[in-house]
This record gives C-alpha cells, structure tokens and sequence, in this order.
C-alpha cells in the first residue's frame, strides 16, 4: 500500500521503529528527556489560557525543549513532502474520500470534532502513542501499558464501526 | 539546545511521514487489521527503546554527565478514560498528536482543523480539571499530570 503523500512507498517497519527508538533514547541520553507529544498541547494553551493547570511548574519548565522539537516535526513533514515529489498543500485524504466521501468543509468539521478527542483524550490520560505507548511501555510503566490498551481497544472500535457498518 | 531538539523533532517527524505512522489509511488499516506496518512499527520502538532505558538508567548518567532523572506519569481513572476518549479522536482524525503536526509540514490542509481541535480538546480539560479532579482521582495540580 503506497503513502496518501505522492504516492509513495513506505520505509521498512523495523527500520522506522528502529530511527524511532534512536531518537526517543537520545532524547533521554543527551538531554534527559521523555518523549512526549500531546503535552506540547499544554505548552501552546499555556501562552493563551490563564488557568491554573496550564501554570504547572512541569509545563513552564518544558517549553524550552517541546516546543522547537514540535517546530521540528512539522518541518520534518514539510522536508519528506518537498523531497518526495514537492511540497503542493492538499485535501487528500485516501480511504476516507473512496468511502465517506465528505467535502472540504465537511474534512474540517470531521478532523475538529476528532482533535477534541484527541487534546481532551491525551490530556486525561496523561499522554499519548509517544509518552504512554513507546515511552512509557519500554519502561514498563503500569499506568501507560492500561492507557495504551484502552485508545488501542477505542481505535479499533471506532473504525471498524465507521468503515464496518456506518459506511 | 533549541536546535538540537529542532532536529530530533525533523528526524522524528520525517520517520513518521515516510513510514505510514502519519497516514490516513495506514492508521485505519492498522485498526482493520489489514495490515501490519503499524503494528511493526511500534512493536520495534518499543523492543528496542526498553533495553536502551534499561541501559540508561544503568548506566544512570547523561552523555553531559548529568544524572538521569524519569518523572513516571501518574496512575488515576483518567488513563483508561482519557486513553478511550483519544482513541476515538485517534480514529477520526487518522493522525496522533504527532503526526498532525507532521501532516500540517506536509501540506495536509484538513490537519490544521485536527489541532485547532486538539487545541480546543487540551484548553477545555485545562478548564474543567478542578471540577474533573475527584470523578478520576486526578493527582493535585502542583504535582502536574506529567509529560505526554
């Protein structure tokens, strides 16, 4: 199965989890550092929302690194899509055209309802696939390992009910 | 340091891009159980990451000679409830935290919808969360819920 991005064919699975793996260990190695991505949520609310949870000591402390490391990920996508056949903003959106078949305004509605999700999700559960999933499971974290099951288990149900029965 | 982390986050986030870790389909088929790339990808992370902390934490320094200092994250009612309700928002979307902003580098439009939502999801829980804190034993906020 290619990419949705220029069509292109993906990495081997053990060499992407590998350069995963190599970067989450350099983060702690080098920098101390967990892995960690839905908190650099926190890190963005916490210049607008003045409330209390967005004023905690372990945010504030963590800007310094979340930030640019996120300002990283999106360039990363912008190098992988300019180096692959050209960086050309699109609405493209694979399997979800072929079969629910919404429009531009009807993706936008579609992915805010699914971030709410996302950004209340994480922030409840106290992480996400990077922090609970890959970190907290290689250090045999109990918390993590119930967390990673449920959006693994809730993942699984909602796309087999979306693309199973709905549509 | 900024710009180290600048590139651990383009490394990272190019990984993600090009192995389908931030692709619509691939997340919907690892859900289908269509295909196993997904399912590769985070066994491997995992199998690998476990020995390095291990290591690590053995080894118990940074290469700067610092000690390595883990915050575990915090155990409450919040992981499994918190975990189903990102799950779904996971399946939605195609994309966790991560990859939206990895699928925003690479000119997905639709993306930039996925964070105001997520934006909008994380600021709604920082609003509640002293009216939340006691239906899931969330922890005091001077203790923080951690790194995500």
């Amino acid at each position: 199965m290619p990419l949705i991005l220029h069509g292109l064919t993906p990495i081997h699975w053990a060499v992407a989890g590998a350069g995963i793996a190599f970067i989450t260990l350099a983060l702690l190695f080098v920098a101390n550092r967990r892995l960690g991505i839905s908190t650099g949520l926190e890190d963005v609310c916490s210049f607008v929302l003045p409330v209390p949870y967005f004023a905690r000591d372990a945010v504030r402390s963590a800007r310094r690194w979340r930030l640019p490391f996120i300002a990283g990920l999106v360039a990363g996508g912008f190098i992988s899509a300019a180096a692959g056949g050209g960086f050309a903003p699109t609405w493209d959106l694979g399997m979800f055209d072929q079969v629910i078949g919404f429009g531009p305004a009807g993706k936008l509605a579609w992915m805010f309802a699914g971030g709410l999700f996302i950004g209340f999700g994480t922030r409840l559960a106290g992480g996400c696939t990077s922090g609970h999933g890959i970190f907290g499971i290689s250090n045999f974290e109990l918390p993590s390992l119930m967390s990673t099951l449920s959006f693994m288990a809730a993942g699984i149900a909602t796309t087999q009910l979306v693309y199973r029965v709905i549509f | 340091m900024a710009a180290l982390y600048f590139a651990f986050g383009a490394i990272f986030g190019f990984i993600l891009s090009r192995s389908g870790a931030a692709d619509y389909n691939f997340i919907q088929s690892m859900f289908l159980f269509t295909s196993f790339q997904l399912y590769g990808i985070i066994g491997t992370a995992v199998v690998v990451t476990a020995p390095g902390i291990w290591l690590i934490k053995r080894y118990g320094r940074t290469a700067l000679g610092r000690p390595i200092a883990i915050e575990l994250k915090p155990r409450h009612r919040g992981n499994v409830a918190g975990g189903v309700l990102f799950g779904i928002g996971w399946s939605m979307c195609g994309m966790c935290p991560g990859p939206i902003f990895v699928n925003i580098g690479e000119g997905k439009i639709y993306a930039i919808a996925a964070l105001a939502g997520a934006l909008a999801g994380a600021g709604l829980f920082g609003a509640v969360y002293t009216r939340v804190q006691g239906v899931f034993r969330l922890p005091r906020l001077i203790v923080g819920t951690g790194d995500g």
